[in-house]
C-alpha cells in the first residue's frame, strides 16, 4: 500500500495515496476539476488546459493533471481568474464545435456540453469555424465524425497505448484532424473495432454506430455486468432501454489496464435478439423439430434422464455461470451420473484452474508470458494482449516465453524462444542462483534440486535478474504450462492460468471437473444413450447417441439434429456469479428478460429435479462461495508441459461463440473485414 | 517534410518590426506562427493564435469592430496565463504589446495611420507626377491600371491629351508591385474615406 500524504484542496482535507496527481485527489474530496483531455492511468499531456489550479507557494497556476500530490499542499481549484481562463478556453473549442445538442446522442454525457452548461456559454464568442470533414459510416461498429472533434487526443491516446495504434492526428492546431494512415475508412487501418476510443471520446465524434436516435444516456438503464465471450470474462457496464440492450461498454474501474472490451463484448449483444434464438423447448415429431411447452419438454427429458440414469452423460460449457454449475452437478448427482465432461477440459486441467493464484496486474511491475499468445487482432483473449501493452506502456517489464510466435513479443522487454518447460526451468535455475539471500524462499531445497539439472542461457539470466529484481512479478501461463510457472512463485510473484472460456475457473471450484471425462473422452466415445448438451459446445455432428438433450439460447448446427431442444438464458439474460482468470468473484445482474420462455440453466436443471422427484436447491452464493475457497498454496510441480491441452484459443473462441458471432453485426467482421495482421 | 530549421518566435517578431502598423505586425507575425513554431500541443494557443488571426484580418481588412478588439485583448491576456509553453506565452506578450499603442482603435474607426493595412488604403497615381512610361499598368498582375502609353516626348504627360494613368480601385490588390517600378515616384498609398471603406468592404462583412 502506497503512503498518504496529508493535502487541502478547496479547504476540504485529503488524505491521497502518494503519487497521485490532483485531478485523482480532488475527486477523492468530492471536487470536480475540469479537464478534457486527461485520461486516468495515463501519462498526462496537459493540452485542453482546463485543469489549472492555484497552488499555494506557487508563482503561477499549474495544470493538476501533471501535479502530484505533496503533504501539506493547498490548492484552489477555482480562483475567479482560473474560472475566467477556463470559460475563455471552452469558449474558443465551442468556436469549432457544431451546436447541435438537441438532436447529438452524446447529449447529457458530452463533456464539452457538461462544461458549457457550467461556465454558461450558450454560443461561442469566437468566429465560427467550420471544416466539411466527411463522417466515416463504412461500419457497423464505430462512426468517426470529425466534425466534433475537439482534438483532445484521448482516442489517439488510448489507441496506441494498447498497441492497435491506428489513430492518428495530422496537422496541428485547429486545422488538426484525427485520422487513420492515410485517411482510409476504418476497416482498412487495421482496427479491431474494440470501441476503446468510443469509450474515451469526451464528445459526439467517435460513437457506436447505431447509436442515432436510439435513445440517449438518460433513457437507459445501466448495470455493471461481465462479458461470458472468452476467457477474459471483462467487466462491463450494460444500458438498456425498453427491455432490450442498447450498447455496452467497459466496466472495468477507470484508470486500470484492465478497462477493456473487445469487438465480441461491446457488439456481440445483437445475438440476443436474433432470429436463431430459440425461444419456446422444441421436440422432434416425425423428423421434425416442433415446439411444445415446457411441461411437455421437462416430463421428456426426464422420463429419458430416469431411463439413462448413471449412464447420462453431460457436456457443457465453461461460459455457464456458478450457479448452473452447480444445479448442474445436483442434477448429475441425482442421476448418480459421473459423465459430465466440460469444454474446459480441452485446454485445462481441473488442478491449473482451480490452483490458478489471485493477481492484480494494475501492480505488476513484471509480466511472464508462458505459453500463450493473446491477440486483440485474432479476438483470442484480447484484453491480457491490450492489459499487458498497457502495462508495459506504463513501465512495467514483459518476458515472453513461447515455442512459436506471438504478437505480443513484440512489446516484450525479453523473448525466450523454445520449449517453454525447458525455459522456466532454466528460468528458475537464474533466479534461485542469483537470488542473492541465502535464506528465505531462494534456499528452498527442493526447489534447488529441482532446478540443478536445467540448461542455461545468457538470457535466462537476464530474466533471472529480471525476475529477482521484480517487487511483484505476475504470470500468466496457458494451463498446461500452470504448474512448472507456478514453481517461481515460491519465491516471489503470482501465476495465473489463463483459461480460453470466461468461467473455466468457477466450473472447475464448482466441481464440474473432479472426477469428470474429458470432452475428448466424451466425444470420442462409440455410442451413448443420452447426451446432454449445456450451452454452445463446439460439436457440430452429433455423436454417437440415442437421444441428445441440447439446451441453448441459440439454433445451433447441433440443436438441427438433437431429440429436444432446451431454451436457455443468453448472456446478459441470466443472474449469477463467474470467477474470472485472475480469481475474482463476479456478479452478473439480469440485465434484460430472457426472449421467449427461455430460462436460465439452473432453473432448466431444477425443473428437471422436480419432474424426477428429486429436490434440486437453488444454489445460493453462500454455496459459491464455500466453493470459490481454494486452499491454494504453492507446490513444487514438475517443470513439465501437461499433454493433450493443445487447442487454437481463437477458433476455439470462434466456435463456441458461433451463434453470437452468426447473430450479431460481428458477421460483418467475418465476411468484410479480411483477417488483419 | 524538409528538415528546415523551425523558425523562432523572437525572429518572427523582429521580421514584423519591419513593418510599420501594430495591426500589420501582429497579423504577419501570426500567419507565419501559425504555419511554423505553433505546435498544437495546448489549446490556448493553438486555438487562440487561430482565432487571433482571424480577428486580425478583420481589422486589416477593415471590417473590424470594437468587438474585435476586445476577444484580441482577451485571447492575449488569457494565451500568457494558459499556454504550455515559451511560445505562447510570447505570442500572447507580443499581441498585448502590438495591442497597446492604441492604433488598434483607430483600425475600427476606419484608418491606418502607417497606411499599410490593405483593407483601409487604396493606392493612387499622382497625375503631376506621372511620366506615362506605362511600367505600372506592365507589371499589374491584375489589370488594374488603365492609361495610355506616351510615345514621345512634348507636354506635361497630363496635359498631352493620352489617356491618363489610373487605378481602378475594385481590382487593385495593393500588392504594391506598380510602386516598386515607378520610375516617377507617382504612385502613393493613402487612406480610404470611410465612404469608400463601406463601399469596399461591401459584402464582406
Amino acid at each position: 500500500m502506497a503512503n498518504r500524504v496529508s493535502l487541502t484542496i478547496d479547504g476540504k482535507v485529503v488524505q491521497a495515496p502518494e503519487g497521485t496527481n490532483l485531478i485523482d485527489a480532488a475527486s477523492l474530496a468530492g471536487v470536480h476539476i475540469p479537464n478534457l483531455c486527461y485520461l486516468k492511468g495515463m501519462r498526462p499531456v496537459g493540452a485542453c488546459r482546463l485543469c489549472l489550479v492555484d497552488v499555494e507557494g506557487a508563482k503561477a497556476p499549474v495544470i493538476a493533471c501533471n501535479s502530484k500530490v505533496k503533504e501539506g499542499m493547498k490548492v484552489v481549484t477555482g480562483t475567479e481568474k482560473i474560472r475566467e481562463t477556463r470559460k475563455f478556453i471552452i469558449d474558443l473549442i465551442l468556436s469549432m464545435h457544431p451546436l447541435d445538442c438537441m438532436t447529438c446522442t452524446k447529449a447529457g454525457v458530452c463533456r464539452l456540453q457538461g462544461y458549457a452548461y457550467d461556465f454558461g456559454i450558450k454560443e461561442s464568442t469566437f468566429t465560427r469555424k467550420k471544416f466539411g470533414y466527411p463522417t466515416d459510416e463504412a461500419n457497423p461498429f464505430i462512426k468517426r465524425d470529425p466534425e466534433y472533434c475537439i482534438l483532445c487526443s484521448r482516442c489517439v491516446r488510448a489507441c496506441k497505448e494498447q498497441g492497435t495504434d491506428v489513430l492518428e492526428f495530422m496537422g496541428r492546431g485547429v486545422g488538426a484532424k484525427v485520422m487513420t494512415a492515410g485517411d482510409r475508412p476504418l476497416q482498412e487501418s487495421g482496427c479491431t473495432f474494440c470501441g476503446s476510443c468510443v469509450d474515451a471520446c469526451p464528445v459526439n465524434a467517435l460513437l457506436e454506430a447505431d447509436r442515432w436516435r436510439k435513445g440517449r444516456e438518460w433513457d437507459y438503464e445501466t448495470v455493471n455486468s461481465v462479458c461470458l465471450l472468452c476467457g477474459n470474462g471483462c467487466d462491463i457496464t450494460v444500458s438498456t432501454k425498453d427491455g432490450s440492450v442498447q450498447k455496452v461498454n467497459a466496466g472495468a474501474v477507470e484508470g486500470s489496464v484492465e478497462k477493456y472490451i473487445c469487438a465480441y463484448g461491446r457488439f456481440g449483444f445483437d445475438c440476443i435478439e436474433a432470429d436463431t434464438r430459440v425461444t419456446a423447448p422444441l421436440k422432434r415429431v416425425g423428423g421434425e423439430l416442433k415446439e411444445t411447452t415446457w411441461e411437455d419438454a421437462l416430463e421428456i427429458v426426464a422420463k429419458k434422464l430416469k431411463k439413462g440414469g448413471s449412464a447420462s452423460s453431460f457436456i457443457t460449457t465453461a461460459g455457464i455461470l456458478n450457479e448452473d454449475a452447480l444445479a448442474l452437478k445436483g442434477l448429475a448427482t441425482a442421476l448418480k451420473s459421473k459423465n459430465i465432461a466440460t469444454t474446459a477440459s480441452l485446454y485445462a486441467d481441473a488442478e491449473s484452474l482451480t490452483k490458478s493464484q489471485p493477481a492484480d496486474l494494475d501492480g505488476a511491475d513484471l509480466i511472464v508470458l508462458v505459453g500463450l499468445n493473446p491477440s486483440q487482432w485474432q479476438r483470442a483473449l484480447p484484453a491480457l494482449d491490450a492489459g499487458i501493452r498497457r502495462r508495459v506502456s506504463r513501465g512495467a517489464k514483459l518476458i515472453v516465453i513461447n515455442s512459436s510466435e506471438t504478437k505480443l513479443s513484440e512489446a516484450a522487454t525479453l523473448n525466450l524462444k523454445g520449449d517453454e518447460a525447458d525455459i522456466l526451468k532454466g528460468l528458475a535455475k537464474a533466479v534461485v542462483e542469483r537470488g542473492a539471500p541465502a535464506e528465505g524462499p531462494w534456499a528452498d531445497k527442493a526447489l534447488k534440486a529441482a532446478v540443478s539439472g536445467a540448461v542455461s542461457s545468457e538470457e535466462m539470466d537476464k530474466a533471472g535478474e529480471m525476475f529477482n529484481a521484480a517487487k511483484s512479478p505476475v504470470i500468466f501461463a496457458s494451463p498446461a504450462l500452470f504448474g512448472a510457472s507456478a514453481n517461481l512463485t515460491l519465491i516471489k510473484g503470482a501465476a495465473v492460468a489463463v483459461p480460453i472460456e470466461s468461467n473455466a475457473r468457477g466450473v472447475a471450484l464448482m466441481g464440474l471437473m473432479d472426477g469428470a471425462m474429458t470432452y475428448k473422452e466424451m466425444v470420442s466415445r462409440g455410442s451413448m444413450t443420452l447426451l446432454y448438451t449445456i450451452g454452445e459446445v463446439p460439436l457440430r455432428k452429433r455423436p454417437g447417441v440415442d437421444f441428445l438433450i441440447v439446451q441453448n439460447s441459440h439454433m445451433t448446427e447441433l440443436a438441427t439434429q438433437a431429440d429436444i431442444v432446451l431454451p436457455s438464458a443468453a448472456f446478459l439474460e441470466s443472474a449469477g456469479t463467474m470467477a474470472d482468470y485472475m480469481g475474482r468473484l463476479k456478479y452478473l445482474p439480469c440485465a434484460v428478460e430472457p426472449q421467449g420462455e427461455a430460462l436460465p440453466h439452473r432453473d432448466i436443471f431444477i425443473g428437471l429435479g422436480k419432474a424426477l422427484g428429486v429436490s434440486i436447491k437453488k444454489p445460493t452464493e453462500a454455496e459459491v462461495k464455500r466453493a470459490m475457497k481454494t486452499k491454494a498454496k504453492p507446490s513444487l510441480s514438475p517443470f513439465e508441459k501437461v499433454k493433450g491441452l493443445e487447442v487454437e484459443p481463437g477458433e476455439l473462441i470462434e466456435s463456441i461463440n458461433a451463434s453470437v458471432i452468426n447473430g450479431s453485426r460481428l458477421l460483418w467482421l467475418k465476411e468484410a473485414q479480411p483477417a488483419a495482421v | 517534410m524538409t528538415e528546415e530549421k523551425e523558425k523562432k518566435p523572437e525572429d518572427i517578431k523582429k521580421k514584423a518590426e519591419a513593418l510599420k502598423c501594430p495591426v500589420g505586425k501582429a497579423l504577419y507575425y501570426m500567419e507565419e506562427f501559425l504555419s511554423g513554431p505553433m505546435c498544437g500541443r495546448c489549446f490556448p494557443c493553438s486555438m487562440g493564435a487561430y482565432e487571433a488571426r482571424e480577428r486580425l484580418k478583420k481589422v486589416t481588412d477593415g471590417r473590424g469592430a470594437e468587438a474585435d478588439i476586445r476577444a484580441l485583448r482577451r485571447i492575449a491576456l488569457y494565451m500568457a496565463d494558459a499556454s504550455l509553453c515559451k511560445k505562447g506565452k510570447d505570442t500572447a506578450r507580443f499581441l498585448l504589446d502590438w495591442m497597446d499603442t492604441g492604433v488598434y482603435d483607430e483600425h475600427v474607426k476606419g484608418r491606418c495611420p502607417a497606411v499599410e493595412c490593405k483593407g483601409l488604403i487604396k493606392y493612387m497615381i499622382i497625375p503631376g507626377k506621372c511620366v506615362m512610361c506605362g511600367d505600372c499598368k506592365d507589371a499589374c498582375k491584375f489589370d488594374a491600371i488603365a492609361g495610355e502609353k506616351k510615345i514621345a516626348g512634348g507636354r506635361a504627360p497630363h496635359l498631352s491629351g493620352y489617356l491618363p494613368f489610373e487605378i481602378r480601385q475594385v481590382r487593385c490588390t495593393k500588392c504594391g508591385e506598380c510602386i516598386k517600378v515607378c520610375p516617377a515616384e507617382a504612385i502613393e498609398a493613402g487612406s480610404v474615406t470611410p465612404a469608400e471603406n463601406i463601399v469596399a468592404t461591401a459584402g464582406t462583412r
